[in-house]
């Protein structure tokens, strides 16, 4: 505590609420000078809200940012970065045309004296964290690991005293992070901050100070490192027991259903497992394990390297989604707005876009049918909408994630997969969502349910399966066993 | 009561169509000058220059509504219209002549739609490529001479009329209009189009055909312009390789205007032909004002960035009312 005037930024009480969510709630954060700061918790817990707040992307309901002893009431990115704060995502901020030394002082060639004093300086820079790309390539012809040198040199030409890093590790090879180990360890040696926010625990140990463990928006714990174990650490990401926020679960595991057979693709390697009758399947993993590409790989939806399906006792061949739908497949996916409705369309249009040709009669459009199918799946599901006729643009997220449930419930499909369906919408919304699916396998139907909420895959499945780096790393029944031991196999 | 409330929804579609609106103007507008302008031959005249680009519309309003476009229409025409002249010059029968120059618009637009649909090309600058390469065509076939038909019989098609003075030309576009009117809101087939315009992937997740529908959508509008470079050929009694040099930006431009967007699963059959009218309703406008054709491409030009403009900007506006 005696450090106290060696901050480089104090957050306190920061609130942020997006409808429906809160976000973060009353979060306070205390980083010194010259640390590296780690930032962990699972996905959806407030991390990268927080982040963005502190960059200035998004605004603070509440609560007060004191960054190098200055109250920061209200910034903007660039004003971030002018004050010495910045940040560097998973996905890369730079201009794949120019050269390095153009991406590091981007925008700002006249006060470094035009191109010459630009490449002069980026090439200073890039000597003064050993790093020996010349300033006059392009970037797209870089590796991920010199492009992150890039971004971190950008950083430094701020004269950043506090650098954030999400996941900088999520492309990189293991030789590549020793490097980047190398890069963390000199910059903390120079007096700059790092924030270093990551799945992968192992780095956490490795390079982290002081860990701080969020959970739903909230602080649960801050410790320096040599206070903590991997098991705590995991057991506090993880540890929440809230009951009743789940319907009972569902048993009705019958018959095999689904086979899935030898299936490889770019990504994913090996996989192979089973379906049953009435049973809820969940495929737990981190963001960009290979949970969605696996699900697309089984519906159609990607190119693989090989795949054997066996619905039923008989092999099938499934190329195209179309192809899934004939089996009676269906898929609500991931990213509602982009994948899953046309949101221009009609809540009507949205909901009978599956079925259409199964009403058509040579062709022809029914509009009686489709009123009543329309009709069907709003009283069903209970979607809030005041008409069929409105634009599923205006309906909220539950109801527009109803929509796409309805879609395919109107088609009685046996196998029913969602990935992400509760991700954006409120609790109560998502409780019908859930009541739904226990009402699909009732009615002998099938779910494979991919999400990143880790307790209500828990929760909803009968059975779970870990994915990681696009492998099946193990198979659990969450009645049986704990949490903390699932999300440690899918960690890796 | 309800000469109210369909007063407010007609004040709502004008406002909504800014064709709509454009043409009344002129309407209006050519009150106050003493021409030909209302009189029941030059309306005639008006639908009958409608309907070669009409057509076209029709056609083209499908590639556009599946989110993307087809400039290669022009080239198609033309070419169309030389190879039935040519052949039937040739001795071959009018019927087969133009059933090969149908054809030929047919395999135009799956050689489009397969490297748009397939090989994953910008539409608009493949199709722009491909108008160039049928004109090259057209040109060497014809030695860039305008070539007449000489069977006599050739020129009925398109050069009858009916119920005394109306040009059967109006009665093809009427007919095509509403066979594409029908389709576009009546069948799967059509519905299938607007989803996918809408959004290709939540199209395609919901197991409907893409591939096998935005390939006909060119397929269909190669085939409309071979069509309509038939009738123009026939109309004139010949073919040459100056037919349908601006025919297909300004097809594709009062398409949009009409209120079919080029960013897919909007408008419709309707629209494109009220687009159409506009861009023809001008010209004419223009003509019985004695106003010179560099005027004209100028005062044409404004009209059509005025009328985007707007609409973008309108509809800017609500979506931040929105």
């Amino acid at each position: 505590m005696e450090q106290k005037k060696d901050l480089i930024l104090k957050v306190s009480g920061v609130t942020k609420r997006f409808p429906g969510v809160l976000a973060l709630n009353n979060v306070s954060l205390e980083i010194p000078k010259g640390v590296v700061y780690g930032i962990v918790g699972e996905n959806g817990a407030g991390k990268s809200t927080l982040m963005k707040i502190l960059s200035g992307v998004y605004e603070k309901d509440a609560g007060t940012i004191e960054f190098d002893g200055e109250i920061i009431e209200h910034t903007t990115p660039i004003q971030a970065l002018r004050r010495g704060l910045s940040i560097i995502y998973q996905e890369f901020n730079l201009v794949n045309t120019m050269t390095v030394g153009e991406n590091i002082f981007l925008g700002r060639f006249s006060e470094n004296g035009g191109m010459k004093g630009t490449h002069q300086k980026a090439r200073e820079l890039l000597d003064s964290i050993g790093s020996k790309i010349d300033t006059y390539s392009l970037v797209g012809d870089l590796s991920a690991s010199e492009m992150q040198m890039v971004e971190i040199t950008k950083a430094l030409s701020f004269h950043s005293k506090l650098i954030i890093m999400d996941e900088p590790s999520s492309s990189l090879t293991a030789e590549e992070l020793k490097k980047l180990g190398d890069i963390i360890v000199q910059l903390r040696g120079q007096g700059i901050s790092i924030i270093y926010i990551s799945h992968k625990l192992d780095e956490i140990f490795e390079y982290c100070n002081i860990v701080t463990i969020m959970r739903d928006g909230c602080v649960i714990d801050t410790k320096s490192i040599e206070e903590l174990t991997r098991s705590d650490m995991i057991a506090k990401m993880v540890g929440r027991t809230i009951e009743n926020e789940y319907p009972p679960r569902a048993h009705f595991a019958g018959e095999p259903l689904l086979e899935v057979r030898n299936l490889n693709t770019s990504k994913l390697h090996n996989i192979n497992f089973t379906l049953h009758k009435g049973e809820i399947l969940g495929l737990v993993g981190l963001v960009g394990a290979g949970r969605t590409e696996i699900i697309r790989a089984i519906y159609g939806a990607d190119k693989v390297k090989s795949k054997e399906l066996i619905m039923e006792g008989k092999p099938v061949t499934v190329n195209t989604p179309r192809d899934a739908k004939a089996l009676g497949m269906g898929l609500v996916p991931e990213d509602r707005k982009q994948q899953g409705l046309i949101l221009r369309f009609s809540v009507g249009d949205n909901i009978t876009m599956a079925a259409l040709s199964r009403i058509a009669k040579r062709g022809i459009l029914n509009r009686r049918k489709e009123r009543e199918i329309a009709k069907r799946q709003i009283e069903n599901l209970s979607i809030k909408t005041p008409g069929a006729a409105t634009k599923v643009l205006n309906l909220s997220g539950g109801n527009q994630q109803k929509c796409i449930v309805g879609r395919w419930l109107e088609l009685d499909p046996k196998i029913l997969i969602l990935d992400e369906p509760t991700r954006g919408i409120d609790v109560g919304a998502k409780y019908e969502i859930y009541v739904l699916m226990n009402k699909i396998v009732e009615q002998g139907g099938a779910i494979i349910m991919i999400s990143s909420e880790l307790p209500e895959v828990l929760s909803m499945s009968n059975r779970v399966l870990t994915i990681c780096d696009g492998r099946i790393t193990g198979e659990f029944s969450p009645e049986e066993v704990d949490a903390s031991v699932i999300m440690d196999k899918a960690i890796g | 009561m309800s000469t109210k409330s369909v007063l407010i929804k007609t004040k709502k579609i004008l406002l909504k169509q800014k064709a709509v609106l454009a043409i009344l103007a002129m309407i209006v507008l050519m009150l106050f000058f003493d021409t030909q302008f209302f009189t029941v031959y030059n309306w005639l005249n008006i639908f009958r220059s409608v309907t070669v680009q009409g057509i076209i519309a029709m056609g083209v309003t499908m590639t556009v509504l599946c989110a993307a476009c087809d400039l290669s229409v022009g080239g198609t025409m033309c070419l169309s219209g030389v190879i039935a002249v040519l052949m039937i010059n040739f001795g071959v029968p009018i019927p087969i002549a133009c059933l090969c120059a149908l054809l030929s618009g047919a395999l135009v637009g799956a050689v489009n739609g397969f490297l748009v649909v397939h090989q994953r090309t910008e539409p608009f600058i493949i199709t722009l490529g491909m108008g160039t390469l049928l004109k090259g065509i057209s040109q060497l076939l014809t030695d860039a001479h305008p070539i007449a038909c000489t069977n006599m019989s050739f020129m009925q098609i398109a050069n009858t009329k009916i119920l005394g003075q109306i040009p059967i030309l109006i009665l093809y576009m009427l007919v095509i209009f509403l066979l594409f009117f029908w389709i576009l809101r009546f069948t799967n087939y059509g519905r299938n189009c607007y989803a996918i315009g809408g959004n290709y992937e939540v199209a395609k997740y919901s197991g409907i055909n893409t591939l096998a529908i935005k390939w006909s959508a060119f397929i269909i509008s190669g085939a409309m312009a071979a069509l309509a470079g038939i009738l123009l050929s026939s109309r004139m009694n010949s073919a040459s390789s100056v037919y349908g040099d601006n025919t297909g930006m300004l097809v594709n431009c009062g398409v949009v205007i009409g209120g079919t967007s080029f960013a897919g699963g909007v408008g419709g059959a309707a629209e494109s032909f009220i687009g159409i009218f506009v861009l023809q309703l001008m010209t004419n406008c223009m003509d019985c004002l004695g106003i010179g054709s560099y005027v004209q491409e100028l005062l044409q030009g404004i009209i059509i960035v005025l009328i985007l403009g707007f609409d973008c900007y309108s509809r800017l506006k609500k979506r931040e009312h929105a």
